[in-house]
Protein backbone atom coordinates (compact mmCIF):
# COMPACT_ATOMS: atom_id res chain seq x y z
CA UNK A 1 0.00 0.00 0.00
CA UNK A 2 1.35 3.40 -1.22
CA UNK A 3 0.00 6.22 0.93
CA UNK A 4 1.15 9.56 -0.90
CA UNK A 5 0.70 12.98 1.18
CA UNK A 6 0.75 15.63 -1.68
CA UNK A 7 3.85 14.14 -3.80
CA UNK A 8 5.98 14.32 -1.12
CA UNK A 9 4.79 12.69 2.01
CA UNK A 10 4.84 8.82 1.66
CA UNK A 11 5.06 6.19 3.69
CA UNK A 12 4.82 2.80 2.32
CA UNK A 13 4.05 0.00 3.82
CA UNK A 14 4.26 -3.76 2.24
CA UNK A 15 1.21 -6.29 2.90
CA UNK A 16 2.31 -9.01 5.59
CA UNK A 17 2.61 -11.70 3.31
CA UNK A 18 5.12 -10.54 1.53
CA UNK A 19 7.35 -10.60 4.41
CA UNK A 20 6.49 -13.63 5.60
CA UNK A 21 8.99 -16.09 4.73
CA UNK A 22 11.54 -13.62 6.02
CA UNK A 23 11.00 -13.19 9.42
CA UNK A 24 12.20 -16.41 10.92
CA UNK A 25 14.16 -17.70 13.90
CA UNK A 26 17.94 -18.48 12.92
CA UNK A 27 17.81 -22.46 14.26
CA UNK A 28 20.85 -23.10 16.85
CA UNK A 29 22.76 -26.23 15.59
CA UNK A 30 21.91 -26.58 12.28
CA UNK A 31 24.64 -26.78 9.23
CA UNK A 32 24.61 -23.37 7.92
CA UNK A 33 25.33 -22.66 11.43
CA UNK A 34 28.41 -24.65 11.23
CA UNK A 35 29.16 -23.64 7.92
CA UNK A 36 29.45 -19.58 8.89
CA UNK A 37 31.56 -20.04 11.67
CA UNK A 38 34.25 -21.77 9.59
CA UNK A 39 33.46 -19.96 6.33
CA UNK A 40 36.84 -18.38 4.76
CA UNK A 41 38.69 -16.04 4.14
CA UNK A 42 37.26 -12.99 6.19
CA UNK A 43 34.15 -14.00 8.13
CA UNK A 44 33.95 -11.37 11.25
CA UNK A 45 30.51 -12.12 11.87
CA UNK A 46 30.77 -14.60 14.62
CA UNK A 47 27.47 -14.89 16.32
CA UNK A 48 24.94 -16.87 14.12
CA UNK A 49 22.86 -13.46 13.96
CA UNK A 50 24.48 -11.43 12.18
CA UNK A 51 23.54 -7.42 13.68
CA UNK A 52 23.42 -4.26 12.00
CA UNK A 53 22.47 -1.73 13.39
CA UNK A 54 20.42 1.93 11.73
CA UNK A 55 22.26 4.77 13.00
CA UNK A 56 22.23 8.38 12.85
CA UNK A 57 23.63 11.21 14.17
CA UNK A 58 21.35 13.12 17.06
CA UNK A 59 20.45 16.07 14.38
CA UNK A 60 19.59 13.46 11.21
CA UNK A 61 22.49 15.03 9.56
CA UNK A 62 24.23 11.70 8.73
CA UNK A 63 22.77 8.37 8.88
CA UNK A 64 23.91 4.52 7.73
CA UNK A 65 23.84 1.11 8.27
CA UNK A 66 26.93 -0.25 10.77
CA UNK A 67 28.32 -2.35 9.49
CA UNK A 68 27.44 -1.55 5.91
CA UNK A 69 29.21 -4.78 4.74
CA UNK A 70 28.59 -7.58 5.48
CA UNK A 71 29.81 -11.48 5.06
CA UNK A 72 27.39 -14.60 6.42
CA UNK A 73 26.82 -18.39 5.55
CA UNK A 74 24.09 -19.71 3.73
CA UNK A 75 21.14 -20.06 6.06
CA UNK A 76 22.44 -16.97 8.65
CA UNK A 77 20.20 -14.78 10.13
CA UNK A 78 20.70 -11.05 9.53
CA UNK A 79 19.24 -8.45 12.60
CA UNK A 80 18.75 -4.87 11.87
CA UNK A 81 17.97 -3.03 14.81
CA UNK A 82 17.18 0.90 14.59
CA UNK A 83 19.40 2.49 17.39
CA UNK A 84 18.46 5.87 15.97
CA UNK A 85 16.69 7.82 18.44
CA UNK A 86 14.75 10.50 16.39
CA UNK A 87 14.18 8.88 13.20
CA UNK A 88 12.53 5.28 11.46
CA UNK A 89 14.58 3.47 9.04
CA UNK A 90 13.89 0.41 6.35
CA UNK A 91 15.95 -2.44 5.49
CA UNK A 92 14.65 -2.76 1.92
CA UNK A 93 16.31 -5.30 -1.19
CA UNK A 94 17.26 -3.86 -4.60
CA UNK A 95 14.07 -4.92 -6.21
CA UNK A 96 11.49 -4.80 -8.78
CA UNK A 97 8.71 -5.79 -6.10
CA UNK A 98 10.23 -2.50 -3.66
CA UNK A 99 9.09 0.13 -5.31
CA UNK A 100 10.19 -0.85 -9.05
CA UNK A 101 13.61 -0.51 -7.68
CA UNK A 102 16.76 -2.71 -10.03
CA UNK A 103 17.05 -6.11 -8.57
CA UNK A 104 20.75 -6.39 -6.68
CA UNK A 105 19.89 -9.62 -4.96
CA UNK A 106 20.61 -13.21 -6.77
CA UNK A 107 18.83 -14.79 -8.75
CA UNK A 108 15.95 -17.24 -6.90
CA UNK A 109 16.14 -15.00 -3.79
CA UNK A 110 13.09 -13.25 -1.91
CA UNK A 111 13.14 -9.77 -1.45
CA UNK A 112 13.09 -8.54 1.42
CA UNK A 113 11.80 -5.11 3.10
CA UNK A 114 11.54 -4.50 7.08
CA UNK A 115 8.62 -1.60 6.52
CA UNK A 116 9.59 1.73 8.89
CA UNK A 117 10.95 0.55 12.08
CA UNK A 118 10.89 2.67 14.72
CA UNK A 119 13.61 3.14 17.07
CA UNK A 120 14.31 0.04 19.26
CA UNK A 121 12.50 -2.13 16.59
CA UNK A 122 14.12 -4.73 14.44
CA UNK A 123 13.31 -7.41 11.65
CA UNK A 124 15.43 -10.37 10.49
CA UNK A 125 15.63 -12.08 7.24
CA UNK A 126 17.92 -15.11 6.89
CA UNK A 127 18.97 -15.82 3.61
CA UNK A 128 20.01 -18.97 1.79
CA UNK A 129 21.08 -18.36 -1.70
CA UNK A 130 24.84 -17.37 -2.22
CA UNK A 131 25.21 -14.36 -4.16
CA UNK A 132 25.29 -10.48 -2.91
CA UNK A 133 22.71 -8.80 -1.59
CA UNK A 134 22.18 -4.85 -1.88
CA UNK A 135 19.70 -3.11 0.54
CA UNK A 136 18.70 0.09 0.92
CA UNK A 137 16.49 2.64 3.66
CA UNK A 138 13.66 3.96 1.86
CA UNK A 139 13.63 7.63 3.27
CA UNK A 140 17.40 8.06 3.39
CA UNK A 141 18.63 5.77 -0.10
CA UNK A 142 19.41 9.18 -1.58
CA UNK A 143 21.60 9.94 1.58
CA UNK A 144 23.48 6.78 0.77
CA UNK A 145 22.19 5.03 3.50
CA UNK A 146 23.06 1.75 1.72
CA UNK A 147 24.16 -2.22 2.41
CA UNK A 148 25.46 -4.81 1.29
CA UNK A 149 25.52 -8.42 2.00
CA UNK A 150 27.55 -11.36 1.07
CA UNK A 151 26.24 -14.87 1.44
CA UNK A 152 29.05 -16.92 0.65
CA UNK A 153 29.69 -20.88 0.95
CA UNK A 154 32.94 -21.76 2.77
CA UNK A 155 35.81 -20.54 0.06
CA UNK A 156 33.53 -19.43 -2.21
CA UNK A 157 34.52 -16.08 -3.29
CA UNK A 158 33.98 -15.40 -6.88
CA UNK A 159 31.13 -12.93 -6.61
CA UNK A 160 30.47 -10.44 -9.36
CA UNK A 161 29.43 -7.05 -8.69
CA UNK A 162 26.27 -5.53 -10.22
CA UNK A 163 26.77 -3.42 -13.66
CA UNK A 164 26.60 0.27 -12.63
CA UNK A 165 24.08 2.70 -14.62
CA UNK A 166 20.76 1.47 -12.63
CA UNK A 167 21.63 3.70 -9.72
CA UNK A 168 22.72 7.43 -9.15
CA UNK A 169 26.35 6.92 -8.98
CA UNK A 170 25.80 8.60 -5.45
CA UNK A 171 24.16 5.55 -4.05
CA UNK A 172 26.54 2.99 -5.79
CA UNK A 173 29.59 4.18 -4.40
CA UNK A 174 28.29 3.90 -0.80
CA UNK A 175 28.66 0.39 -1.37
CA UNK A 176 31.28 -1.32 0.33
CA UNK A 177 33.54 -3.54 -2.34
CA UNK A 178 33.15 -7.09 -2.59
CA UNK A 179 36.47 -7.49 -2.15
CA UNK A 180 36.27 -5.57 1.59
CA UNK A 181 33.60 -7.29 2.55
CA UNK A 182 35.20 -10.92 1.40
CA UNK A 183 38.74 -9.56 3.15
CA UNK A 184 37.35 -8.41 6.52
CA UNK A 185 33.79 -10.18 6.80
CA UNK A 186 31.98 -6.51 8.25
CA UNK A 187 32.62 -3.49 6.58
CA UNK A 188 31.75 -0.80 9.00
CA UNK A 189 30.72 3.32 8.50
CA UNK A 190 33.63 5.25 9.86
CA UNK A 191 31.77 7.94 11.83
CA UNK B 1 27.00 28.76 -2.26
CA UNK B 2 23.95 28.08 -4.43
CA UNK B 3 22.45 26.14 -1.44
CA UNK B 4 23.49 29.05 0.64
CA UNK B 5 22.24 31.78 -0.51
CA UNK B 6 18.46 29.70 -0.98
CA UNK B 7 18.53 28.94 2.28
CA UNK B 8 18.93 32.40 3.09
CA UNK B 9 16.34 33.44 0.75
CA UNK B 10 13.85 30.92 2.27
CA UNK B 11 15.03 32.18 5.95
CA UNK B 12 14.16 35.79 4.98
CA UNK B 13 10.87 35.14 3.92
CA UNK B 14 10.15 32.52 6.62
CA UNK B 15 11.18 35.65 9.18
CA UNK B 16 9.87 38.29 7.53
CA UNK B 17 6.08 37.25 7.78
CA UNK B 18 3.14 39.42 7.57
CA UNK B 19 1.13 40.61 10.69
CA UNK B 20 -1.42 38.48 10.17
CA UNK B 21 0.62 35.37 10.94
CA UNK B 22 1.55 36.63 14.18
CA UNK B 23 -1.69 36.79 15.50
CA UNK B 24 -2.19 33.13 15.64
CA UNK B 25 0.91 32.94 17.99
CA UNK B 26 -1.72 31.96 21.13
CA UNK B 27 -3.46 29.68 19.25
CA UNK B 28 -0.17 27.41 18.76
CA UNK B 29 1.28 28.21 21.79
CA UNK B 30 -0.12 25.14 23.52
CA UNK B 31 0.21 21.50 21.97
CA UNK B 32 -2.02 20.48 20.39
CA UNK B 33 -2.59 23.13 17.53
CA UNK B 34 -5.67 23.62 15.88
CA UNK B 35 -6.95 21.98 12.86
CA UNK B 36 -5.61 21.91 10.10
CA UNK B 37 -2.21 20.99 11.89
CA UNK B 38 -1.97 17.48 12.67
CA UNK B 39 0.83 15.42 14.38
CA UNK B 40 3.27 14.69 12.29
CA UNK B 41 3.66 11.00 14.17
CA UNK B 42 0.12 10.25 13.13
CA UNK B 43 0.85 10.78 9.53
CA UNK B 44 4.37 8.86 9.03
CA UNK B 45 5.85 6.40 11.05
CA UNK B 46 8.00 8.70 13.49
CA UNK B 47 8.29 8.59 17.16
CA UNK B 48 6.15 10.70 19.06
CA UNK B 49 8.60 12.80 19.90
CA UNK B 50 11.91 13.66 18.43
CA UNK B 51 15.15 14.07 20.40
CA UNK B 52 16.21 17.48 19.44
CA UNK B 53 13.25 18.67 18.08
CA UNK B 54 10.34 17.63 19.63
CA UNK B 55 6.55 16.74 19.17
CA UNK B 56 5.91 17.87 15.83
CA UNK B 57 2.89 18.81 13.87
CA UNK B 58 2.12 20.34 10.46
CA UNK B 59 -0.88 21.42 7.71
CA UNK B 60 -0.27 18.56 5.79
CA UNK B 61 -1.41 21.20 2.84
CA UNK B 62 1.68 23.29 3.12
CA UNK B 63 4.33 20.27 3.47
CA UNK B 64 7.08 19.90 2.35
CA UNK B 65 8.38 22.99 3.55
CA UNK B 66 6.17 23.20 6.52
CA UNK B 67 5.43 25.02 8.91
CA UNK B 68 6.70 22.19 11.26
CA UNK B 69 5.48 23.22 15.24
CA UNK B 70 7.98 21.92 17.41
CA UNK B 71 6.79 21.25 21.23
CA UNK B 72 8.33 20.43 24.30
CA UNK B 73 7.28 17.70 26.93
CA UNK B 74 5.17 19.98 28.75
CA UNK B 75 3.37 21.08 25.26
CA UNK B 76 5.23 24.27 24.87
CA UNK B 77 5.48 25.71 21.45
CA UNK B 78 9.68 25.84 21.43
CA UNK B 79 10.32 25.97 17.07
CA UNK B 80 8.59 26.30 13.92
CA UNK B 81 10.53 24.38 11.38
CA UNK B 82 10.85 24.12 7.80
CA UNK B 83 11.97 21.95 6.07
CA UNK B 84 13.45 22.30 1.70
CA UNK B 85 14.50 19.72 -0.02
CA UNK B 86 18.41 20.05 -1.33
CA UNK B 87 16.67 19.56 -4.57
CA UNK B 88 14.11 22.23 -4.46
CA UNK B 89 17.03 24.95 -3.78
CA UNK B 90 17.64 26.22 -7.28
CA UNK B 91 16.82 29.37 -9.24
CA UNK B 92 13.64 27.55 -10.43
CA UNK B 93 12.25 26.95 -7.59
CA UNK B 94 10.95 29.54 -4.26
CA UNK B 95 9.11 29.31 -1.39
CA UNK B 96 6.87 32.67 -0.76
CA UNK B 97 4.54 33.47 2.24
CA UNK B 98 5.23 30.88 4.67
CA UNK B 99 3.19 31.13 7.71
CA UNK B 100 4.86 31.50 10.92
CA UNK B 101 2.14 31.40 13.44
CA UNK B 102 4.58 30.84 16.54
CA UNK B 103 5.19 35.01 17.37
CA UNK B 104 8.37 35.81 18.64
CA UNK B 105 11.53 34.55 17.39
CA UNK B 106 14.87 34.62 19.79
CA UNK B 107 17.50 33.00 17.45
CA UNK B 108 17.20 30.86 14.44
CA UNK B 109 19.55 27.50 13.64
CA UNK B 110 19.88 25.91 9.83
CA UNK B 111 21.33 22.38 9.59
CA UNK B 112 21.15 19.93 6.81
CA UNK B 113 18.99 16.99 7.38
CA UNK B 114 19.11 13.50 5.56
CA UNK B 115 15.64 12.65 5.50
CA UNK B 116 13.05 10.67 7.39
CA UNK B 117 9.71 9.70 7.11
CA UNK B 118 7.47 12.71 5.32
CA UNK B 119 10.39 14.39 3.48
CA UNK B 120 12.83 11.59 2.28
CA UNK B 121 15.16 12.93 0.55
CA UNK B 122 18.36 15.43 1.89
CA UNK B 123 16.71 18.68 2.79
CA UNK B 124 17.64 21.74 5.11
CA UNK B 125 15.67 22.19 8.37
CA UNK B 126 15.12 25.86 9.06
CA UNK B 127 14.29 26.36 12.72
CA UNK B 128 12.93 29.51 14.37
CA UNK B 129 13.53 29.26 17.83
CA UNK B 130 10.34 30.73 20.22
CA UNK B 131 12.95 29.91 23.20
CA UNK B 132 16.47 30.86 24.32
CA UNK B 133 18.87 28.69 23.93
CA UNK B 134 19.17 27.93 27.05
CA UNK B 135 16.07 26.16 26.81
CA UNK B 136 16.47 24.32 23.75
CA UNK B 137 17.59 21.68 26.52
CA UNK B 138 14.00 21.01 26.91
CA UNK B 139 13.26 18.91 23.80
CA UNK B 140 17.10 17.32 23.95
CA UNK B 141 15.50 13.83 25.25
Amino acid sequence: MNISFFGMFRLRTKPASRNRMLRRSFLWGSGSLAAALSLSPGLAIGGPVAEIAMAGRPDGSKVWFDPYGVLIAPGQTVRWTNHDKANSHTATAYAPENDDHPRRIPEGAKPFNSDYLLPGESFEVTLEIPGVYDYFCIPHEMSGMVGRIIVAKPGETDFKDYPRGDLDDMVINGFPSIADILARGSVQVKE
Amino acid sequence: MTRFFATIAALSVAVAMPALAQADAGAVAKAPPPAPYQQVSKLVKLPDFLPGIGELFVDPATLPAGPFLAYDHDGKLVSTIYMIPIKDMNADKKFDNLLQPGGDVDHVDIYFNAGHPGVEEPHEHIVLWHVPVADEASVEK
